[in-house]
C-alpha cells in the first residue's frame, strides 16, 4: 500500500507542470468559447466601465488642475500689501522662473466722454499674464495695447454701463489713458470676486506716472510665478516660506485654488469611485454567475474526464485556464473598449454642448483595468468553479446523483479572499480603508435584507397559498418554494442589482441637484455694492422692476482687527513665528446677521444673540480656515477697529462657506444689534442670464444711482460653470454605463435559473402542457422575482442612498420617483423577458432529449 | 489468486432518501478473474448499475471491502481511484459519454495524454480503424451516428489496453445492426486484449455471450451462474 501511494503522488503535477490540462483547455475551448460569453460580458462590461471611469477620473482632476491654473493664472501667485522686497526676487531669480506682477488698489476714474467719476479696482500690470488661460479682450489687440503705457482696459460690464468705446478716453489719477478695449474673460478671477468693483487695467510701469501711489496709499501687490512643474513649485515655496513670514505676504497654489473649487467637485470624486467600485463589483457578480453556469454545463464532461481517470485538480485547471485567458483577453478588451468610451466623449457629445474636454489616455487607468482583470477572473471564478473537482464519476451512470457536500480548503481561501476583494478594492477607490469597510458592510446587510426579505416572501406565500385559483396561477406561485427552487438565490441577485442601479440614481440625483445649486440658476452672478442706506429699497426695487430676482442685500462694514487674544495687532506682528501679517493688517468687510446663508454651515460653537443689556455679549462667527490663520477658537476674544471705534468681541462659533457658492461670503459675521448704527454700505446679489437683460438694467441703475458699482460675476462664473457642466454630463453617462453592467449580471442571474426548471417544464410538456402555459407559468413565476426584487432593491436603494448622500457626499439627499419607477420596471420587464426566453430553448427542445440525457 | 482481478466481499451501498435509510445493495460477493467475462443482469432497481459503479471504483462501498488490481477502493481517496482507473480499467456506457467538444481521434487519446505518454496519435487512429472510423477522425460525437460515437467510445476504452472493461447497457441506445456491430466488437476486442470483461445489460441474450451471468433483485445476488461459452 505504501508503495501505491508513492506511486500515485509521483504523477500528481501542477498547473505549469502538466501540458496536457492546458491542451485539453484549447480543445474545449475552441468549440466552447461562446458558453462562456455571458462571463466574457460581464467581465468587458465591468472592466470597461471601471477604465472608462477611471480614465474619467484622471481626466477631470487633470480639467481641474487646468481651470485651477486658469483660475489662479499661474502655478503660485505671491500676495502681499507691500512691495515686495528684493529677497523675493533673488530666490525667484535664482530658480530662474517666469514671472509677472501685478498691484491693484481702489481708485476712482473719470470717464472723459461723460464726465462721470466712478470707483473702480484699478491693476497694474506687467509681465506676461496670465501664464495658463487667456486674457479675452476685445478687441484682441488690446492688451498688447495696454502694455505700451499709454493705454486703459476696463471690464466689459463696466463699458457697457458707462457706454465706453475705443475712442473714448479716462482719466487715472493725473494720467490720461486712451481705451485699449475691454476684457471679456481673465484668470484670476478670485481677486475679483474679493475686491467686488469692476476693474480699469494699466500698465505697471504707467500707474508711477498717476501719481496714485503715495505714502499711506493702500496698494495690492501679486508676484505671478511660473513653474516648470508641481515639484519645483513646492521648492520654491519651501524657499520662500521663511520669507513670507518675516516680510509678510501670502501665497497661492493651483493645489490650493483647486481645493478650493467646491464640495460639489469633491462629491463627484466620490462619486467616480463609488461608480467604479459598483462596476466592479457587478463585473464581479456577473463574473461569478457566469462560471456558476459552466461550471454547471461542464458537469457532464467532468464526470467523463474523471470517470477516464483525471483527477479532480486537473479537471479544474482545464477551466481554469480557460477562464483565466479569458479573462486577460476580456480585461484587456475591455480597458480597450473603456479607451475607446472615454476617447469618444468629447465626440459623441460635441454636438450638445460647445465644450473642449481634453481627455488623454490614462495608461494608468488601462493598467488598473487589466490587474483587476485578471484579480477578478481569478477571484470569483475559483469560488463557483472548485466544484468541479468534487463533480462524482458516478454522475456517468446516474446524472442525478448528489455526492452531498464536501469541504474544500480552496473553497473557504476564495471566499475569505471575496469577502476581503471588496474592502480593499473600495479602499482603493476611496482610499479609505474604513470607508472600503463600510462600503462593504453596506453591500452585504443590503444582501441580508434581501435575503431576509425573500424569506418573509416564501412564508407568506406559503401562508396566504391561494388553493382555488387556477392550475397555471397556483403552479407558478408553488414554483417559488417547492424543492430546488432558486427564489432566494434570485430575489438576492435580481434585488442586489436593482439595488445597486437605483442607488446610483439616487446619488446621480442628488449630485446633479448639488451640481445645478452651486453652478446653475440659482446662483448670483451679478453683485451690486456702494448702495447707500438710503438708496436700499430703491435698488431692491429697479432689481425686482427687470424683472430679476434679489438674491441677498447684506449690510457691509470695514473695518480692521486691533487686538487677538488679548495682544494687540503690533505684539503679535514682533513675534515673527505666529500669524502672517496680512492677515492681521488686512481691511475686514464684515456684515451681521442672527441666521446663516445657503452657502455657510456651523460647525462649531453657535449663532448667539446679542443683548444690549450684557457688554460681553458681542459672539461673531468667523469662517472655516481664517480661525486656524488667526489661531483663534470658540471663546477666544478679538477687538475689532471699527473706522476708530474699538469693539470687542467674543468668537462664538465656526462656520464653513462654501465660498464660491452665492456670494458675497463674509470671514466675519456680527449679530444684528451691534453694527446698525456704523457707516455702512449695502450690497446686493442678483442673477442676470440675458446679456440684454443685463445690459438694460446696468443702464437703468446707472441713471438712477450712479454711485452703485455693479460687477458681473458671469466672468468668473464663467470658468466654474463650463466646469460643472462637464462634470453633470460626465456624472450623467457614468451612471448609465454602471447599469449597463447591473442589466448583464441580472441576465446572468435569471439565466442561472433555467437549469431548475428546465426538467420540470420538459415533463410539464411529457404530460401535455401546451406553449401557451408553459409560458404564462413561467412569466407569472418571473414576474413575481421580479417585481419583490425590484421593490426590495429600491426601497433599500432609498435607505442606502439617504446613507451615502448625508455620510458620504454631503450632498442632501434627492431622488426621482418616476425615474426609481421606470428602473423597477425596466428590472422586472428583463426579469421576465429573459424567463420567457429560457422558456423558449425547453419549448423548442424535444421533451425526449432532455429526459434522455437526465435519464 | 493473482489471477483475480476483481474481488468484491460484502458490499453494502445505503443512501439516505430523504431521512430514511434506503439499501440499494445488499451484501453483494463475488470476484472476477483475469480475460473472464460476466454480465449482471436484473430488473430495473436491482442494483446492478450501482455495483458496476462501485466495482468500477466510481463510487465508494457504505461497507464491505472492494479491491480493483490489487488495491483496495474503498480506502482510496476519489483522486487515487481515478488514477487506478486510468491504469487498469476501461469503460464503455450506454450513452457513450464522449466529451463532445473534442473530435474522435481527441476523445480516444485523452486516456493515454492522461498517463503522459507521447506519439498516441498513430495508436489511436489504428483504434479508430479497427472499430471503422478511418474516415472519421476529426469529425466531432455530434458529427457522428449512435453506432459511431460507440465505436469512438469503444476505441477509447480499449486504447489504454485496459485489464478489465466495464460495460454498462452498451447496446441500448443502438439500433439493431449497430448493436449487433458493437456486440462483436466488444467481444472480438476482449478476446483479443485478454481484458476481463464485467457488463451490465437487461438483454439476456448479449449475457449469454459472456462466461458467467450474476442476477441481481432487490439490492442482493440472488443467482449467479456459469453460460454455455463457459462450458463450451
Amino acid at each position: 500500500m505504501i508503495e501505491y501511494i508513492i506511486k500515485i503522488k509521483k504523477v500528481t503535477k501542477n498547473i505549469f507542470q502538466d501540458p496536457w490540462v492546458w491542451k485539453m483547455a484549447w480543445r474545449d475551448g475552441r468549440q466552447n468559447l461562446s458558453r462562456l460569453f455571458l462571463f466574457t460580458a460581464a467581465l468587458i462590461t465591468g472592466i470597461s466601465a471601471v477604465v472608462a471611469i477611471s480614465s474619467l477620473n484622471y481626466s477631470l482632476q487633470e480639467e481641474l488642475d487646468r481651470n485651477a491654473k486658469e483660475l489662479l493664472g499661474a502655478d503660485l501667485v505671491l500676495n502681499s500689501n507691500k512691495k515686495f522686497e528684493t529677497d523675493i526676487f533673488s530666490v525667484i531669480d535664482t530658480t530662474k522662473q517666469q514671472i509677472a506682477r501685478d498691484a491693484d488698489m481702489a481708485s476712482m476714474v473719470m470717464f472723459m466722454n461723460t464726465q462721470q467719476s466712478r470707483l473702480v479696482k484699478l491693476t497694474a500690470m506687467k509681465g506676461d499674464f496670465p501664464f495658463y488661460g487667456e486674457m479675452a479682450t476685445f478687441p484682441s489687440n488690446a492688451y498688447e495695447l495696454m502694455k505700451t503705457g499709454r493705454y486703459a482696459m476696463m471690464d466689459e460690464s463696466l463699458a457697457s454701463q458707462y457706454q465706453i468705446s475705443s475712442e473714448d478716453s479716462i482719466k487715472v489719477g493725473t494720467k490720461i489713458f486712451k481705451m485699449a478695449g475691454v476684457v471679456t474673460k481673465i484668470p484670476g478671477g478670485g481677486g475679483l470676486t474679493s475686491t467686488l468693483a469692476p476693474a480699469v487695467y494699466i500698465s505697471l510701469e504707467a500707474l508711477d506716472s498717476t501719481g496714485l501711489v503715495q505714502f499711506g496709499s493702500r496698494v495690492g501687490y501679486s508676484l505671478y510665478v511660473k513653474t516648470r512643474s508641481e515639484i519645483e513649485t513646492n521648492k520654491l515655496i519651501e524657499r520662500i516660506k521663511p520669507l513670507s513670514k518675516k516680510i509678510g505676504f501670502g501665497y497661492e497654489t493651483v493645489q490650493a485654488r483647486r481645493d478650493g473649487l467646491g464640495q460639489g467637485l469633491k462629491s463627484v470624486y466620490r462619486f467616480f469611485s463609488l461608480l467604479a467600485f459598483v462596476a466592479l463589483v457587478l463585473g464581479c457578480i456577473g463574473v461569478a454567475s457566469s462560471v456558476h453556469i459552466y461550471a454547471r454545463e461542464k458537469r457532464d464532461d467532468v464526470a467523463i474526464l474523471r470517470c477516464i481517470g483525471s483527477s479532480g485538480w486537473q479537471a479544474f485547471n482545464i477551466y481554469f485556464i480557460q477562464i483565466f485567458v479569458l479573462g486577460i483577453i476580456g480585461s484587456m478588451v475591455g480597458s480597450g473598449l473603456g479607451v475607446v468610451i472615454h476617447q469618444s466623449i468629447p465626440f459623441v457629445f460635441q454636438e450638445y454642448i460647445p465644450l473642449k474636454l481634453q481627455f488623454a489616455i490614462s495608461w494608468r487607468a488601462i493598467g488598473e483595468g487589466i490587474i483587476l482583470g485578471a484579480i477578478v477572473s481569478v477571484l470569483f471564478t475559483l469560488l463557483p468553479l472548485v466544484s468541479v473537482r468534487f463533480v462524482p464519476p458516478l454522475t456517468v451512470l446516474r446524472a442525478d446523483f448528489d455526492p452531498g457536500k464536501f469541504f474544500s480548503k480552496t473553497k473557504w481561501l476564495a471566499i475569505g479572499l471575496i469577502v476581503l476583494f471588496p474592502i480593499l478594492a473600495a479602499a482603493y477607490q476611496t482610499k479609505s480603508l474604513l470607508t472600503g469597510a463600510l462600503f462593504s458592510v453596506g453591500l452585504a446587510v443590503a444582501l441580508g435584507l434581501l435575503a431576509s426579505v425573500a424569506i418573509g416572501l416564501l412564508f407568506l406565500v406559503r401562508r396566504y397559498f391561494p388553493t382555488n385559483a387556477s392550475f397555471i396561477f397556483r403552479h407558478a406561485l408553488s414554483n417559488l418554494f417547492r424543492p430546488n427552487n432558486q427564489t432566494r438565490v434570485l430575489m438576492v441577485t435580481i434585488g442586489l442589482g436593482a439595488f445597486i442601479i437605483s442607488t446610483l440614481n439616487v446619488i446621480e440625483k442628488s449630485l446633479l441637484n448639488q451640481v445645478e445649486f452651486s453652478g446653475g440658476k440659482n446662483q448670483s452672478n451679478t453683485i451690486l455694492f456702494d448702495i447707500q442706506p438710503s438708496q436700499k429699497e430703491g435698488v431692491v426695487k429697479l432689481i425686482k422692476d427687470q424683472p430679476l430676482p434679489v438674491n441677498q442685500v447684506v449690510p457691509i462694514i470695514t473695518c480692521r482687527l486691533k487686538e487677538l487674544k488679548g495682544k494687540s495687532i503690533e505684539d503679535i506682528q514682533k513675534d515673527t513665528t505666529s500669524i502672517p501679517e496680512w492677515a492681521l493688517t488686512r481691511e475686514y468687510r464684515v456684515t451681521y446677521r442672527d441666521s446663516l446663508t445657503s452657502s455657510e454651515e456651523l460647525i462649531k460653537g453657535n449663532l448667539q444673540k446679542y443683548y444690549p443689556t450684557r457688554r460681553d455679549s458681542v459672539f461673531v462667527t468667523i469662517s472655516e480656515g481664517m480661525h486656524e490663520t488667526l489661531q483663534m477658537k470658540v471663546g477666544d476674544s478679538l477687538v475689532f477697529d471699527l473706522q476708530g471705534v474699538p469693539m470687542k468681541a467674543w468668537i462664538g462659533g465656526i462656520r464653513k462657506v462654501n465660498w464660491p457658492k452665492d456670494p458675497p461670503n463674509f470671514i466675519f459675521v456680527f449679530p444684528t444689534g451691534v453694527l446698525e448704527n456704523a457707516p455702512q454700505i449695502y450690497v446686493a446679489s442678483t442673477r442676470v442670464d440675458d446679456p440684454q437683460v443685463a445690459t438694460r438694467f446696468q443702464r437703468a441703475l446707472v441713471i438712477d444711482y450712479p454711485n452703485v458699482s455693479l460687477i458681473d460675476l458671469r466672468l468668473i462664473l464663467s470658468t466654474v460653470d463650463e466646469l460643472f457642466k462637464k462634470i453633470g454630463l460626465v456624472v450623467r453617462f457614468l451612471a448609465l454605463f454602471s447599469i449597463v453592467t447591473g442589466l448583464v449580471v441580472l441576465a446572468g442571474a435569471v439565466m442561472n435559473s433555467k437549469f431548475v426548471r428546465m426538467k420540470e417544464n420538459v415533463l410539464l410538456r411529457t404530460i401535455g402542457a401546451r406553449t401557451s402555459q408553459l409560458t404564462k407559468i413561467t412569466l407569472i413565476e418571473y414576474g413575481y422575482l421580479g417585481v419583490f426584487s425590484a421593490f426590495t432593491g429600491m426601497l433599500l436603494s432609498l435607505g442606502g442612498g439617504w446613507l451615502l448622500t448625508k455620510f458620504f457626499f454631503d450632498v442632501q439627499f434627492s431622488f426621482d420617483p418616476f425615474e426609481l419607477a421606470a428602473i423597477g420596471a425596466g428590472v422586472i420587464f428583463l426579469t421576465v423577458f429573459i424567463g420567457w426566453f429560457n422558456s423558449r430553448e425547453v419549448i423548442s427542445t424535444p421533451p425526449l432529449q432532455v429526459l434522455r440525457k437526465e435519464g | 489468486m493473482s489471477d483475480v482481478v476483481l474481488q468484491c466481499e460484502n458490499l453494502t451501498k445505503t443512501y439516505l432518501s430523504g431521512e430514511r435509510p434506503l439499501t440499494v445493495l445488499d451484501d453483494v460477493s463475488f470476484s472476477a478473474v483475469q480475460g473472464t467475462s460476466l454480465a449482471i443482469i436484473g430488473p430495473s432497481g436491482s442494483g446492478k448499475t450501482t455495483l458496476l459503479g462501485l466495482c468500477a471504483g466510481l463510487d465508494v462501498p457504505s461497507s464491505g471491502v472492494l479491491s480493483l488490481m490489487g488495491f483496495k477502493l474503498n480506502a482510496m481517496n476519489e483522486d487515487d481511484r481515478a488514477y487506478v482507473r486510468n491504469q487498469f480499467v476501461g469503460f464503455v456506457f450506454q450513452n457513450f459519454q464522449l466529451l463532445p467538444t473534442l473530435t474522435a481521434l481527441e476523445n480516444v487519446m485523452v486516456p493515454l495524454e492522461l498517463r503522459g505518454e507521447k506519439n498516441i496519435s498513430i495508436k489511436a487512429k489504428e483504434l479508430l480503424a479497427r472499430v471503422g472510423l478511418a474516415d472519421r477522425f476529426h469529425h466531432f460525437p455530434t458529427q457522428l451516428s449512435g453506432g459511431e460515437q460507440q465505436r469512438v467510445a469503444l476505441a477509447r476504452a480499449f486504447i489504454t489496453s485496459p485489464r478489465i472493461l466495464f460495460a454498462d447497457e452498451p447496446t441500448g441506445n443502438l439500433d439493431e445492426e449497430n448493436a449487433h456491430q458493437i456486440t462483436d466488437l466488444i467481444f472480438t476486442m476482449n478476446r483479443q486484449e485478454k481484458t476481463t470483461l464485467i457488463l451490465v445489460t437487461h438483454n439476456l441474450e448479449l449475457a449469454e455471450k459472456t462466461e458467467r451471468i450474476l442476477q441481481m433483485k432487490g439490492g442482493r445476488l440472488v443467482n449467479e451462474r456459469v453460460t454455455g461459452l463457459a462450458v463450451s
